[in-house]
């Protein structure tokens, strides 16, 4: 039975011209349960985020070169190898026997390796327990479900689900277990510079997110005469009650936007006319962005900031095709941002206290779809700062054998070393007690190293 | 892409479903002809995609197949591919893809399935453009890309469904995987040998204008012979051509018991709801199963039940409809406005993926701008209930949009002096007869937008701010009502 519209009114709600609002209920307070204790932390730290979207090749990124081991990624890897002799060497201070280096774009990760400021992560990614080549094929162990696809991949890096439901992000609960530790901060621990992410996706706190070079301000609002009343009006109608959760979701949005722009836009000014660093960051939107946590960074007292984690990002990793031509542009881009970065939390003063870090979907095939490759698992990962005990490979580099011990098919190479593992080893640097590492990192029992220890 | 009174008084004459019935023999309106009779091209190639921007907005407000037009921007969310990335030099591809959405986006879904797994933008997005039998000396083997997001995007999903859309589970009580690695190495190599038509081989192919917005050719020599394994544990036989493997595989995944439900629930959530009942999805499936007349797919038939199920009428609760996605914000102002630069165009409006967050055919990957199942912390998730607009919703991206909002009221309206040629205007002449009486504006400009239901504390602040400009001053006391509106939460929602 389909009942005919009975008035313009009818037909407008049907396609969505129009809003029925009833002032019935003050807006949802989001702010559950309080949990831990403590007072504030007596330092400062920062985790910045570089989530590389699409799944990184990185075993195009670190490669071996001595003969045997060089021979075996080339076999593998064919039209896609990285050649010999342009791979930028590296001295890590402890040896598996092999030698390495980096892709010949990447002089600044080169460098930053060699001086002890970074270091590689060898073969992370999402795993609910150890798992062998023999128990995956005999699914011997539990997984995480979806492997190679890149929402469901990405989701296990942001938030560790393993094989529940879980819906927030391991940073988002960092930020619900120190929230009162951090009560004073003007400004939400986790800020993303990217887009809405589950990575900072807590139950107690709530992230902020803010545009490559900082937050926008409302134009046509002021701090008198009629852009007062243009603010004060907008405020005044954000906040009423709303029936649609729909609504009432927005308008906490724009609560938070008003409420942060005038007070951080303001904080960052200064940092604009006057530069608190020298370094020049690339132009790259990964670099802007990277520009920008520096200068957020750099007014951490004006804000009362203690604790922060910041979500940065790149695109264009899903090389599908034309691998040879984009991924050099890419690792190069990653490079000079990570270095430029470095350098400027050294202006800053603040190397020890910031810690970067990268994260992919996953790794990719060691083998060819002819001109590019397909979703795979585990991958290496960067990790840079002071605090970083650097020139180190941590976690056993794979054999690169296509239907070797480490191949699932096709040159999958199954992690070594868990995303749990790498998030826990961050999370307890950023001051998250080992008993709340479980929390952080839900599948840590499940591993006998519960800090990797490249962090000091 | 929002209604008019124009929309609302024919539907209130003939009735919803006659009105939908005639949209459907609407002809779509098409982007490609537009691009094509731009001569001499640009120099640069990808300047292009301003005009097909221009066009699909033109199309969006001023377009009589204003349903087709709807419902391809659905798609077009859903079985996504995108100007940013491989596509930016072929601008002529993605208008020719968004004109295959228009005009097939009501037809048979094998059909419409074939047409963008043969659309060359398609090809290029998800590179099964070029892509090759095995070649096993050099470790090289079929490209998986567009065999997995086939499945997973824009058919059956990543878990088995049930016909309401609810997950089946195991005896675990655990989701079952509806496909395996296997399965698609089977399908990627179904998918061998095409690319862009009329090359002299298939490695030799170039884009060129024409065959960009051609279907894409089989070169069988490039084509894998042997078995593959598809769903439901079926192998397609060896020594096919590619066009029967490609038949064979499209039959395969069609047939597939969850394309019904999982279409539905995109559908519906693209058109009407963020939270379908089970119910609402199953009453569609089943349509989409079977239109009444024995045929499965049969999308305009889909899209009515969509559009005429009583869930989607009925008496609003708290989790009724969804939020409306900035872009379609902005073309309900400019539908309800008429809005347009002086020579017709809205060419000046060149870079929504900054104004707004998104613009047509720009995501960022075939993830869409927004995910399905996007559910904000808070009471959303908490209800377990989705919210996929929220995604975009961000603190920055609102503070654009509602920055977007002021230029396009405050300073692009049709009494705004000393604007540029191109400028894009809303016109506010009926606001600029009544706007001394500050009630008979509101009135006006809620009817139009809000469909006169605006709350009592949205109309009170609307009185406020407009009379804070003297009488005489009716572009500002127009555009202030206007914007008012615009930026309100009542206004970003479709109830």
């Amino acid at each position: 039975m389909t009942t005919e519209p009975r008035s313009r009114r009818d037909f407008l709600r049907l396609t969505g011209a129009s809003a029925a609002s009833f002032l019935l209920a003050r807006p949802h307070d989001a702010v559950g349960q309080m949990v831990g204790g403590g007072g504030p932390f007596n330092d400062y730290r920062a985790l910045v985020c570089v989530f590389l979207f699409g799944g990184n090749d990185s075993f195009n990124m670190l490669v071996p070169t001595s003969t045997n081991e060089y021979g075996v990624y080339a076999a593998s890897r064919q039209n896609l190898a990285v050649a010999q002799g342009t791979l930028l060497p590296i001295n890590p201070v402890i040896s598996d026997g092999a030698q390495y280096g980096v892709h010949p774009s990447m002089p600044g990760l080169q460098s930053l390796f060699e001086q002890g400021s970074a270091a590689f992560v060898a073969n992370v990614g999402p795993l609910i327990a150890p798992t062998t080549k023999a128990q995956y094929a005999a699914k011997a162990v539990p997984l995480p479900p979806q492997l190679f696809s890149h929402n469901d991949q990405q989701d296990q890096w942001h938030s560790l689900r393993g094989r529940t439901l879980s819906d927030t992000g391991w940073a988002g609960r960092m930020a619900d277990l120190i929230r009162l530790n951090v009560a004073n901060q003007q400004l939400a621990t986790n800020v993303s510079l990217a887009g809405n992410t589950l990575f900072q996706s807590g139950d107690d706190t709530v992230s902020y997110t803010m545009g490559p070079t900082g937050p926008l301000t409302f134009s046509g609002f002021g701090a008198a005469g009629l852009q007062l009343e243009q603010r004060r009006a907008f405020e005044r109608i954000i906040n009423a009650s709303y029936d649609s959760i729909y609504l009432r979701g927005f308008a906490e949005v724009q609560r938070r936007a008003v409420e942060a722009a005038d007070r951080v836009s303001g904080a960052l000014a200064p940092t604009v006319q006057t530069p608190p660093f020298t370094t020049v960051f690339p132009a790259s939107p990964l670099g802007q962005q990277l520009q920008t946590v520096a200068r957020l960074i750099s007014v951490r007292s004006q804000l009362a900031m203690q604790r922060q984690v910041f979500f940065v990002s790149t695109g264009g990793f899903d090389s599908h095709d034309d691998q040879v031509v984009n991924q050099p542009n890419l690792l190069s881009n990653v490079s000079a941002c990570l270095a430029a970065f470095y350098a400027a939390t050294v202006e800053l003063g603040v190397a020890q206290s910031v810690t970067t870090f990268t994260q992919s979907d996953f790794g990719r095939t060691l083998t060819s779809n002819g001109d590019g490759t397909d979703h795979a698992w585990g991958g290496v990962q960067v990790v840079v700062g002071q605090s970083v005990r650097g020139r180190r490979i941590v976690g056993r580099y794979p054999s690169l054998a296509l239907n070797g011990p480490d191949d699932v098919g096709g040159g999958r190479m199954i992690p070594g070393v868990s995303a749990d593992q790498y998030a826990a080893t961050l999370a307890r640097w950023f001051g998250i007690a080992d008993a709340d590492l479980s929390r952080v990192a839900p599948n840590i029992g499940n591993f006998t190293e519960r800090d990797l220890g490249f962090l000091i | 892409m929002g209604a008019t009174s124009a929309d609302a008084d024919r539907v209130i004459a003939i009735g919803y479903e006659a009105w939908i019935d005639e949209q459907l023999v609407r002809p779509a309106s098409l982007e490609l002809p537009h691009l094509q009779s731009i001569q001499p091209p640009p120099t640069n190639i990808g300047d292009l995609h301003r005009d097909r921007l221009d066009v699909w907005f033109r199309h969006a407000v001023n377009a009589p197949d204003q349903l087709k037009q709807r419902v391809a921007f659905a798609w077009s969310e859903i079985a996504v591919v995108s100007q940013v990335g491989a596509l930016v030099n072929l601008p002529y591809s993605v208008a020719s893809y968004q004109d295959l959405l228009a005009t097939q986006g009501l037809g048979n879904y094998r059909d419409l399935i074939e047409a963008i797994t043969l659309h060359p933008a398609m090809g290029v997005y998800l590179s099964m453009l070029g892509n090759q039998k095995p070649n096993p000396a050099a470790n090289i083997r079929p490209d998986e890309n567009y065999a997995r997001e086939l499945m997973q995007l824009f058919t059956i999903g990543l878990v088995e469904l049930n016909v309401d859309g609810t997950p089946r589970l195991d005896a675990m009580g655990q989701p079952i995987p509806t496909y395996s690695q296997p399965i698609i190495e089977g399908f990627a190599h179904a998918y061998t040998g095409w690319t862009y038509a009329g090359a002299p081989s298939l490695p030799q192919a170039r884009p060129t204008a024409v065959n960009q917005v051609q279907p894409m050719q089989l070169y069988p020599a490039y084509h894998d012979t042997g078995p593959k394994l598809v769903l439901g544990n079926v192998t397609i036989p060896p020594n096919q051509t590619g066009a029967q493997d490609l038949d064979a595989a499209l039959d395969n995944i069609f047939a597939h018991p969850n394309v019904g439900p999982f279409i539905a629930q995109r559908l519906i959530q693209r058109l009407v709801t963020s939270n379908p009942s089970p119910a609402y999805v199953s009453r569609v499936a089943q349509r989409f199963n079977d239109n009444g007349r024995g045929v499965r797919g049969d999308l305009a038939a889909v899209v009515k039940a969509i559009l005429l199920d009583a869930e989607a009428r009925g008496p609003a609760t708290a989790s009724t409809g969804k939020l409306k996605e900035p872009l379609l914000r902005l073309t309900q102002l400019w539908r309800a406005y008429n809005a347009r630069a002086a020579d017709g165009s809205f060419r000046a409006f060149g870079a929504p993926g900054t104004s707004l967050g998104q613009g047509p055919l720009q995501a960022n990957s075939v993830f869409n701008f927004f995910g399905p199942d996007f559910a904000p912390a808070g009471e959303i998730r908490a209800a377990g209930l989705v919210a996929p607009e929220l995604e975009i919703a961000t603190e920055y991206q609102n503070t654009q949009v509602t920055n977007t909002f002021r230029t396009y009221t405050f300073n692009r309206n049709s009494r705004s002096a000393g604007l540029p040629a191109d400028a894009i205007v809303i016109n506010i002449d009926a606001e600029a007869a009544v706007a001394a009486d500050a009630n008979a504006l509101v009135n006006l400009v809620t009817d139009k937008l809000l469909a006169g239901q605006a709350s009592a504390a949205l109309r009170a602040e609307m009185l406020n701010l407009v009379g804070r400009y003297g009488v005489a001053d009716v572009p500002n006391r127009a555009a202030q009502a206007i914007y008012t509106v615009v930026t309100s939460p009542e206004y970003a929602l479709q109830p």
